[in-house]
């Protein structure tokens, strides 16, 4: 039955040549993705979470985020969708002073709270500040409702998950890119030549492989004081690479073998041509996956990282510090910060990951979807 | 209704299938095909690959997947006055591995790796018939020994990895039988095996025949094969029957043009033409496909004629020796030696044979004189220079004058390189012209000689056929115009019309550049046709040399005897001076 | 056999020392003078210089390697910098909660994922297959943070089906009231990336020829799935399985910590914070070593599930 799926399938590949164009395996492979329904809406998705990247980046949008422009935990509205009435703002006000006394006993037994995510002095200071650049208009001007609501300085809820989304998808992309390039050449270059390479390079994983991966992050993480974007970038890509080494060290080992690549020996092909001009092509698409497959375990890593504080630093903002915010704010029924940061990762992130399934189908047309 | 004496066991009634698939028109692999099949009788469906034999089996069996397949309403298959594909999915299970059995290509994957042989034949027992475990291990053993599998009470604990290929497909045969099926349908169960155990199998396969009075419909795309066992036979091409008859009717009297194409364009044992018959020559003896061959056919660079014998030596190989190492216990390291000290000469512009079956050592010989291996120990003298010891610089220059072109055209083509790289760079690399627009002339060149358009030059591999494809790396490998070519099994791959046109290209090429072939195959029949001597090979080691028409006619070893006795020709060998 | 496992146990040899250098490199250079970390910003010289000379920085590299190795030799890594509790008690403490979630979570885990998975391989295409496995991506993709916070707030907090927090002594009394809601939240978490590892894992069974001969022999669709299929499927997923074991030992650090549970992650947690080098180095060998261990019983089960595999 093997036989004749694939029989069939390459009568179907002769037969769309028919009309006479070239096509080379990146165009035949766009042509399966733009078939692919549910690849093109998550490609959607992912491009228009690039684009908020670019316009957070370039100051266009979320440049104000740390500004106090509404009351202290301004519910939500979306925009007139939802209703936040003034009595239940009042009512969770007297809920807050209920159970923040009730709370306070807990607090105290609990050590679940990190000391480094309760108010930081830093940026009590650099809000200070900010409020009296603003002075006593901005006071009259805060607002009672914001679309995604406020946190508990008045922040724009909306304009902190605008930032953490630079955050996230910068970290997560220039990671998995650091990550993907250390383990594909090292891979590249064990797989290839065999022998005492393979030997050392394959020492060099074992050790980075016998400590379990978040553990390893975390020793990083314990030895850097510093802490910031580039820190997690460095932690993430530093330590993240030994994945790809072993699955492009194992493409390696099996193209070497293959008969183009005797072909190429025997015509005297010089090795480092063979390694990046001959077999690279061939499992590049191995590569194009294991980044988006690693963006989307670091974009998760960063959040975990930020959250225990470990990550960006107090004057930068994440989903993972927002969601650290949120911890504490649900408790009071301030559920807005908790969903608009966890709604844009897990928004982000199944984008990311349909995009990388649908990607994956079509650079790899041996596995057909059954449908 | 009452059915007459003479009703067949399965009779198959404009059956077609297709396939539906995305974005695109359905690919009908079965096209209206209608055959019987009586009991106690062979029938065979022979064809090439997309000719639709396999569909059809499959579509008998009813494991053809549901989601993609549309069968026409006409379409029945009959068996015992009932239309199976109108049968329930129960009803039909019930009659799998009871009524009708299968055997495949692979028997390998077609084994489950992970259980023993006798659990797998003890299933179908205790399934189809009730068996207790005990009795089901009692006849589980009966049926080994029946298969021929020595030592049958030890085999059923082994696992299908711990067993030949033969013996694999042995097991496969006695799980088939278990429950003595009224039809076998094999599926070219000996395609995967070497040519003597591939007798054995054929052999076998009658004897459970006659003694069980069953049907086989035996599926394969080689038509001496078939004639070894098959009572009727049936050419398929292209999901359509060709012709269907009497064996002795499609050998003798081929009606269908392409039956007599099948029939000439393979090499025989037993003659040697010049050129072999083309399937062009027979199909669509059209304008353009003459034009392509007289072009092929034009000498470039007319050579001197060429005395045998007088010649001088091109390789000289002084017992080369190639061994691998595997690990065992705690440090030591045996050796597996795949060459064992291996002589030859091989003359300027002849053709030497490599005969052996799988493992013989005959591919590694080709790689390690290429230096693709590193050689253990022996001498490899090119042109009178010892070439195993030169650096890898020193050797740069052996590495243009000595080629390879390797058996699966699939994957000897870098899949990302369109056939213009795939040309140019050893053009380049070994400046075989200046300048990369005479490059280009070159490579357009060795395109025309091969028998390939222009155009190939900026296509990639998938888009061409396999026949195709071996002309690419035919034509990539003479680009530097070597002396010496080392052909590994280079048609076996192909279909059997496609493999003529490349035999036959082979000849012209060498007729035109004077080049050497060291023609390693395990088709005795194709070394037959090409060779000026033959070197048969088992275990790493020469059996016997010599010239191609002593050897074949009067063979000394009594291995190379069994080699040539195990060859199918009983059909062909009858009618060799007719068409 | 006996050959094979001695030759690995020697090959872990130079991966342990690996990993040694690994953390010296990392904690004695890259993390600065630990000297200065130990003794707080405001120390005079003469007392950083006394505390180097206790910690043995004020000697040659190889004679620190040195007594890094024989600490790990011995199993005895002196005290913590912060509570000055020695290092080994911290880890035997520890090591009970932290199995008490993580062995029932894993053995559950599995469990479950491979039932649902055959399931889902059967309907394999179908709506419902498709469904499920969108279901599991935005399952993957949802925050384990956002699990934890919400159960915990409300199956603890709200509903006050389960504690908040806390940790008792008693076996049976952690695992049914303490240890229940993080294994809860472990399995909902875990659920949607095993099941669509282990569907594959089944997928790539299904397509065999074997399961073609299967058919042929007349055997029913679940005899195949459950029987033929499982058992080849199995062997990645003990392969998988036994890669995921050396996580016993670290458990889950945020379940640990939003669950104040007094476990290894925990501790790893807390060390890193207060910079408590001697705990992190004695965590991270002991799970290293433990790794390594456990890939080798892998690799033993794996021969033993697959006949076809061939120790070398």
């Amino acid at each position: 039955m093997t036989e004749a799926i694939s029989s069939l399938s390459s009568t179907a590949i002769s037969e769309t040549h028919g009309d006479g164009k070239r096509r080379g395996f990146w165009s035949l492979a766009c042509q399966r993705f733009r078939d692919d329904g549910v690849g093109m809406a998550s490609l959607i998705i992912v491009a228009a979470f690039f684009v908020v990247v670019l316009l957070s980046m370039s100051g266009m949008a979320a440049s104000g985020w740390n500004k106090e422009v509404a009351i202290h935990d301004a519910p939500p509205d979306l925009w007139g969708l939802l209703k936040p009435a003034a009595p239940t703002a009042m009512k969770s006000l007297a809920q807050r002073v209920e159970e923040e006394t009730k709370n306070a006993a807990q607090a105290q037994s609990k050590e679940a709270l990190p000391p480094l995510t309760v108010t930081d002095p830093l940026a009590e200071t650099l809000q200070a500040l900010n409020a009296s650049e603003e002075t006593s208009t901005a006071k009259k001007e805060k607002r009672a409702s914001l679309p995604f609501g406020g946190d508990r300085w008045g922040r724009d809820v909306l304009s902190k998950t605008i930032k953490g989304t630079q955050t996230s998808v910068i970290v997560g992309l220039s990671a998995a890119l650091l990550a993907t390039f250390l383990g594909t050449l090292l891979g590249a270059l064990a797989g290839y030549y065999g022998g005492r390479t393979d030997d050392a390079l394959n020492w060099f994983y074992s050790v980075f492989s016998a400590i379990p991966y978040l553990l390893l992050i975390l020793a990083v993480a314990a030895v850097l004081q510093q802490r910031g974007v580039t820190t997690v970038i460095l932690i993430l890509g530093l330590t993240g690479w030994a994945g790809v080494f072993r699955l492009i060290r194992a493409e390696y080992i099996k193209h070497r073998g293959r008969d183009y690549v005797q072909a190429a020996h025997a015509f005297g092909v010089p090795d480092r041509r063979i390694l990046f001009f001959h077999i690279l092509p061939n499992v590049s698409h191995v590569v194009l996956v294991n980044i988006s497959i690693l963006a989307v375990g670091f974009i998760k890593a960063e959040v975990i990282l930020s959250f225990l504080g470990f990550g960006v630093k107090v004057d930068e903002v994440s989903w993972g510090s927002m969601l650290n915010d949120a911890q504490s704010e649900l408790i009071l029924g301030r559920w807005w910060e908790l969903v608009a940061a966890g709604g844009a990762m897990a928004l982000l992130v199944t984008a990311f990951s349909l995009l990388t399934d649908a990607m994956r189908d079509a650079l790899d047309p041996k596995i057909q979807r059954t449908s | 209704m009452t059915a007459p004496a003479s009703s067949p066991l399965f009779s198959v009634e404009h059956l077609s299938v297709a396939f539906r698939r995305r974005r695109q028109p359905s690919f009908a692999a079965v096209r209206d095909v209608s055959f019987t099949i009586d009991e106690n009788e062979t029938v065979a469906l022979v064809g090439e690959s997309g000719s639709g034999k396999s569909v059809t089996a499959l579509a008998m069996m009813g494991l053809l997947p549901k989601y993609n397949v549309e069968m026409a309403s006409v379409s029945r298959i009959v068996y015992r006055e009932r239309d199976l594909l109108r049968c329930s999915d129960d009803e039909r299970r019930r009659l799998r591995g009871a009524d009708m059995a299968m055997i495949f290509q692979e028997p390998m994957t077609s084994l489950n790796p992970v259980f023993t042989i006798g659990y797998q034949i003890a299933e179908v027992l205790r399934l189809h018939k009730g068996m207790s475990a005990a009795a089901a291990q009692a006849r589980c053993i009966e049926l080994l020994d029946e298969a021929g599998l020595p030592e049958p009470r030890r085999a059923l604990a082994r696992y299908p990895s711990q067993l030949s290929g033969g013996q694999q497909q042995r097991a496969m045969i006695a799980m088939a039988l278990a429950c003595t099926p009224r039809l076998l349908i094999a599926d070219e169960p000996t395609t995967a095996l070497d040519v003597t155990v591939q007798k054995q199998i054929v052999e076998l396969l009658k004897t459970l025949k006659a003694r069980h009075r069953m049907s086989i419909l035996f599926i394969s795309h080689d038509l001496a094969l078939v004639g070894e066992l098959a009572d009727r036979i049936i050419v398929m091409r292209h999901g359509e029957i060709r012709e269907a008859g009497d064996t002795q009717q499609i050998f003798s009297a081929p009606r269908d043009r392409y039956t007599q194409a099948l029939l000439q364009c393979r090499p025989r044992l037993d003659e040697t033409p010049s050129r072999l018959p083309t399937i062009d020559d027979f199909m669509a003896a059209s304008q353009e496909s003459v034009e392509k061959k007289a072009r092929a056919l034009s000498p470039l660079t007319p050579l001197p004629p060429r005395e045998r014998g007088t010649l001088s030596p091109l390789l000289e190989v002084d017992h080369l020796k190639k061994s691998f190492f595997k690990r065992e216990g705690l440090w030591r390291r045996y050796e597996i030696p795949a060459v064992k000290g291996v002589s030859f000469t091989l003359r300027r512009g002849e053709t030497l044979g490599v005969v052996g079956e799988s493992g013989c050592g005959k591919t590694t010989l080709g790689l390690t004189l290429l230096r693709l291996h590193h050689a253990t120990s022996g001498a490899v003298r090119f042109d009178g220079q010892d070439v195993l010891t030169l650096s890898e610089k020193a050797f740069m220059p052996y590495r243009r004058r000595m080629q390879i072109v390797f058996q699966n055209p699939y994957a000897s083509l870098n899949p990302r390189f369109t056939v213009g790289q795939s040309l140019l760079e050893p053009i380049l690399l070994h400046r075989m012209a200046s300048g990369r627009q005479a490059a280009t002339a070159l490579a357009f060149d060795w395109l025309y000689r091969v028998g390939l358009d222009r155009e190939a030059f900026d296509k990639y591999p998938h888009e061409f056929s396999g026949g195709q494809r071996q002309r690419i790396a035919l034509a990539r490998a003479l680009t530097v115009e070597p002396e010496l070519l080392i052909c590994d099994e280079p048609v076996s791959a192909l279909d059997v019309s496609v493999q003529a046109q490349i035999l036959n290209l082979l000849k012209d090429l060498q007729e035109q550049l004077g080049v050497s072939y060291l023609f390693i195959s395990h088709d005795l029949a194709v070394v037959r046709y090409l060779c000026d001597t033959v070197m048969v090979m088992r275990d790493g080691e020469v059996i016997e040399t010599g010239d191609v028409e002593s050897l074949y006619r009067n063979p000394q070893d009594a291995y190379t005897r069994q080699l040539l006795a195990a060859v199918p020709h009983s059909g062909i060998r009858g009618q060799a001076s007719e068409a | 056999m006996t050959a094979y496992i001695i030759r690995r146990l020697l090959q872990m040899i130079p991966t342990m020392l690996g990993v040694v250098l690994l953390l010296f490199v990392l904690f004695n250079w890259v993390g600065g003078d630990p000297a200065y970390i130990l003794a707080g910003k405001n120390t005079g010289e003469a007392q950083i210089a006394n505390i180097r000379h206790q910690l043995g920085i004020d000697r040659p590299a190889y004679v620190q390697i040195g007594i890094f190795i024989k600490q790990i030799v011995t199993a005895d890594f002196g005290a913590s910098w912060s509570t000055n509790e020695p290092v080994s008690d911290i880890l035997k403490t520890r090591l009970g909660p932290s199995l008490t979630v993580m062995v029932p979570l894993m053995v559950l885990g599995t469990l479950l994922a491979i039932a649902l998975s055959l399931i889902v391989a059967r309907f394999r295409g179908s709506l419902t297959d498709r469904m499920v496995m969108v279901a599991c991506t935005v399952g993957m993709s949802i925050s384990i943070l956002v699990y934890i916070i919400v159960f915990q707030y409300v199956f603890a907090y709200r509903l006050g089906w389960f504690p908040v927090q806390g940790w008792g002594d008693s076996l049976w009394k952690n695992l049914t009231t303490f240890a229940a809601l993080p294994i809860l939240i472990g399995l909902c978490v875990g659920l949607a990336p095993d099941l669509r590892l282990f569907r594959s894992f089944m997928l790539d069974e299904i397509d065999q020829d074997y399961v073609r001969t299967a058919r042929a022999k007349g055997l029913s669709e679940a005899r195949i799935l459950w029987i033929h299929v499982l058992r080849n499927a199995s062997i990645p997923i003990v392969t998988y399985v036994m890669a995921a074991l050396p996580g016993l030992l670290v458990g889950a650090f945020l379940i640990e910590r939003f669950f104040s549970i007094p476990g290894i992650g925990r501790e790893v947690l807390l060390a890193v914070e207060r910079s408590d080098f001697p705990v992190i180095k004695a965590i991270t060998v002991y799970v290293a070593a433990a790794t390594m261990l456990a890939n080798l019983a892998a690799d033993l089960i794996y021969k033993a599930v697959d006949p076809r595999v061939e120790l070398k």
